[in-house]
């Protein structure tokens, strides 16, 4: 077989880095840089550069029934067969923006027949579309930043930097102190004014499926306050490209109220396409225990992860590399995959048509998909708005002698990837009072147990503890602990 | 009868190719007869994409060949990496060849059955940067464009209506534009380290466009050519003295405009102040390792001395990664420029390791990539 050379978009964030995978005769997968694209000149992340290891052969998803390997035939068969029995009202479809838009569009006319909607993850209390382009990021005047580049989104980094050249300045709101920033403030929403914004200021944020919605909100509020331009991130590669078919009537929840939903009974039938609620949640094992309680859970996927684990039905689809479609990066930008790959879609016209629906073609799915995107250039101007209702921000009390154990998010971490990253980041202070030794572990404990952890020093403020891998003693994005010397 | 030394303007036979073909096409028609005739297994060349892009494809079907893309000045790629483990013929600018050279002082390439046919280079360009340019600077709708040169220090752009249009680098390069800044301050522009160095400085009179002059370097580079000729793919003619004077000529131009960016980026850092240069050059690192990854001298894999001595949980003020790999490169950079291309954060990396490197290589009158020559200790600077 000939070298493949394909050309796409990194799955690891929104951003929509350009790059090309080879993949040689042999099937080994190689990455190269694609210095024309605009997005990103070329230039990958940790995560862009290990994107073999992530797209590797053996993390593909294979067509299942009831856990045994069957093919695509049988496993569409089998769905079908579920989904005619699905009460509507108990069924949920679930993509938090990991494929095309044209499977999403797919997707969405599946949910239709199944007369629900695909639900993205994120609440539809803040959906939003892009405002600012990335390049407008260099020449704002004054960026704040909710958000850490250089774990969460690297690829900004470089614009960050250019803004500063020409004379921006740089405020970051959280807790580490960020090199590229001229000052860091961990405010509160009620401080918000103390960032002094304004029209030619320029707000950096995320939001993601476990995201503080009343941290977004507050957010929101500030530059409609302020004048000030917003710029949400997001935290997968089609995460806008979701937005497209959402109609703006229909209710959509967070994650968490729908594995809330799935525990309590009220979801009995998932259906996924390229989401890993397991990975998603903060909690895997909660996550796990919740999926158990469905009665079907259909996983179309392009990736091997836990969900396909549980699920009684895998629909395998092509990695998303070799996929024919389109995505909508964090600036609204379309950007096209090379590829030819059309199995997601085929896969989601004869589920439709099993159960009822119109089967459709990957030409339609793309007509309709261009037809969104015109229509939602036209309604930009509304898409943006989202009302305050409080300023409670739903930060964890943390009792003398304990600990907040937080989450900072980044894509290895979204995917449960493997990565350097097996250390936690807490502050002098805490290496001093608790006399851990250089080089030496940390022992945490929580009401999930403990877990034994080698730690870096960085000046975060006292009781803060970050991680950027997914730990089992963590019970959310946010967790009360306690630490020791071991 | 082609010997070492020969200076000749050459040309492809087929009129297709020549047309075609950059400068007559003498290189295609080269890279199509090594293949056809078996003096190699496979050719690396640049697919054409569009009039910004092209990626190098590996390839034994001589169609690919015909319709490679030739010398784009907007695809700032380096080709050494793919001559890896193969027995091929492929064209490069200096730093293609130079990585190729050093690729095999450290065993991964044969040189012997590696093939080089060196294309001479004036700089190349970012892609992006250049379409911002051809709006602002040239007033041409980069859709527009069919093709790009640069002659007299000009670089000229012809669209589709046939309309040339020509400005100054220099005058490009003043308003931010231009070539990559490692290409301004290059300091080899005629591949002489190659088999055949090739390109369009010295094609005079009626043949100006439609030729290539080619000087040939070594053994394998009489056999690349002989074998062109003898499968009835070229003709070539000696180049005249003139047309030697004004590739000579344009060389030193360009030699001379490189060694006033030398001047300019490399400032000297006063002592006691260099350790802070460098922490705050590498202070936004996300330890990507797409600087490691692209390299065209790295050899070293996955587990190598620059990672093998870094954890992102260290605490360093400057990482062991950098550190080792400012030590590791002083005896082996050839100032590509790809570790800056691919910089997410936009470290000037190739700028930092030419300096480091720069001043023991010259003391030593070394430079890599020039020869199969073994480097000097440079980690030890000369009394």
């Amino acid at each position: 077989m000939k070298e493949m050379i394909y050309q796409t978009i990194c799955p690891g964030c929104g951003i929509g880095c350009g790059l090309y995978i080879r993949k040689n005769a042999e099937g080994k997968l190689s990455i190269d840089h694609m210095k024309s694209s605009p997005v990103n000149l070329g230039k990958l992340c940790r995560f862009g550069m290990k994107l073999p290891y992530y797209y590797a052969k053996e993390n593909n998803a294979v067509n299942q029934v009831n856990a045994s390997n069957a093919d695509v035939e049988t496993a569409i068969k089998t769905a079908v067969e579920i989904l005619k029995d699905a009460d509507s009202s108990s069924t949920a479809l679930l993509s938090v923006g990991n494929t095309t838009n044209e499977e999403q569009m797919a997707f969405t006319k599946l949910a239709a027949t199944l007369s629900t909607v695909v639900q993205t993850g994120v609440s539809s209390e803040c959906l939003n579309m892009p405002e600012a382009s990335l390049a407008e990021i260099e020449k704002a005047k004054r960026i704040v930043l909710f958000i850490d580049p250089y774990a969460q989104y690297p690829l900004i980094v470089r614009r960050l930097l250019t803004a500063k050249k020409n004379g921006a300045s740089i405020v970051a709101v959280g807790t580490q102190p960020l090199n590229l920033a001229d000052e860091t403030l961990d405010l509160k929403p009620g401080q918000y004014d103390e960032l002094k914004l304004d029209r030619e200021s320029l707000i950096i944020a995320d939001m993601h499926p476990n995201s503080d919605i009343k941290l977004a909100k507050n957010i929101l509020v500030l530059a409609q306050k302020t004048g000030a331009k917003i710029q949400f991130m997001r935290s997968f590669m089609n995460s806008f490209g979701t937005g497209l078919s959402v109609n703006q009537e229909n209710k959509m929840f967070g994650l968490a109220e729908l594995v809330e939903d799935i525990e309590l009974g009220n979801i009995r039938t998932l259906v996924v396409l390229d989401s890993d609620p397991i990975e998603l949640m903060p909690d895997n094992e909660a996550a796990i225990e919740a999926l158990k309680k469905l009665d079907k859970l259909i996983v179309i996927s392009s990736r091997s992860s836990p969900v396909t684990e549980l699920a009684n039905i895998v629909i395998a689809t092509e990695p998303v590399y070799s996929k024919a479609g389109t995505f909508l990066n964090a600036e609204g930008k379309l950007l096209k995959n090379s590829g030819t790959g059309k199995a997601g879609v085929d896969a989601l016209s004869l589920l439709n048509a099993g159960i009822g629906g119109k089967a459709f073609t990957y030409d339609e799915m793309n007509y309709l998909v261009l037809k969104a995107i015109e229509a939602q250039k036209e309604n930009r101007s509304v898409a943006a708005e989202c009302a305050a209702s409080d300023n409670g921000i739903s930060s964890p009390k943390v009792l003398k002698g304990k600990y907040e154990l937080k989450y900072l998010y980044n894509p290895f971490m979204w995917f449960d990837q493997k990565d350097d990253n097996d250390f936690v980041l807490l502050n002098r202070n805490t290496v001093r009072k608790l006399g851990l030794r250089k080089g030496g572990y940390v022992n945490m404990k929580s009401d999930r147990g403990e877990l034994k952890m080698r730690f870096r020093v960085e000046a975060l403020p006292d009781g803060l503890v970050l991680t950027a891998k997914k730990l089992p003693v963590a019970t959310g994005t946010s967790t009360i602990i306690s630490m020791e010397r071991c | 009868m082609v010997e070492v030394g020969d200076k000749v303007i050459g040309y492809s036979t087929d009129p297709g190719v020549r047309n075609k073909g950059a400068s007559g096409g003498l290189v295609t028609a080269i890279l199509a007869a090594a293949l056809e005739k078996g003096l190699v297994e496979e050719v690396v060349v640049l697919k054409h994409i569009n009039e910004y892009e092209a990626i190098p494809i590996i390839t034994s079907d001589v169609e690919d060949v015909l319709a490679s893309a030739g010398s784009m000045h907007t695809v700032p790629v380096n080709l050494a990496k793919y001559a890896i483990g193969k027995n091929v013929a492929m064209p490069g600018k200096p730093c293609d060849i130079r990585g190729v050279i050093e690729q095999a002082k450290r065993n991964e390439v044969n040189i012997d059955n590696t093939y080089l046919i060196g294309l001479n280079c004036g700089g190349t360009m970012y892609p992006v940067q250049t379409r911002e340019m051809l709006i602002n600077m040239y007033d041409i709708d980069p859709e527009d464009v069919t093709g790009e040169n640069i002659e007299k220090g000009n670089l000229i752009f012809r669209t589709k209506s046939g309309e040339e249009k020509g400005i100054s680098i220099d005058e490009l390069e003043e308003a931010g534009y231009g070539r990559r800044l490692s290409c301004r301050y290059c300091d080899v522009k005629i591949p002489v380290n190659a088999d055949l160095a090739c390109g369009n400085w010295g094609v005079i009179g009626e043949l100006t466009g439609n030729a290539t002059f080619c000087e040939v370097m070594n053994e394998k580079g009489v056999r690349l050519l002989e074998n062109a000729i003898d499968a009835g793919y070229v003709e070539i003619e000696p180049a005249s003295d003139k047309a030697i004077t004004i590739r000579e000529k344009v060389n030193n131009v360009m030699l001379s405009m490189g060694e006033k960016w030398s001047e300019k980026v490399f400032t000297e850092i006063p002592d006691g102040e260099r350790t802070q240069y460098y922490m705050e050059q590498f202070a936004d690192c996300i330890n990507c390792g797409a600087c490691k990854e692209i390299c065209p001298v790295c050899t070293c894999g996955e587990d190598s001395k620059c990672t093998m001595y870094h954890n992102l949980e260290d605490n360093y003020r400057m990482s062991m990664f950098h550190m080792v790999r400012l030590m590791h490169l002083s005896d082996s950079c050839i100032g590509c420029g790809q570790c800056t291309d691919v910089c997410p954060v936009d470290i000037p990396l190739t700028t930092i390791f030419r300096r480091f490197a720069d001043k023991s290589q010259k003391k030593y009158n070394y430079k890599a990539g020039m020869t199969l020559e073994r480097p000097p200790f440079l980690e030890v600077m000369p009394r």
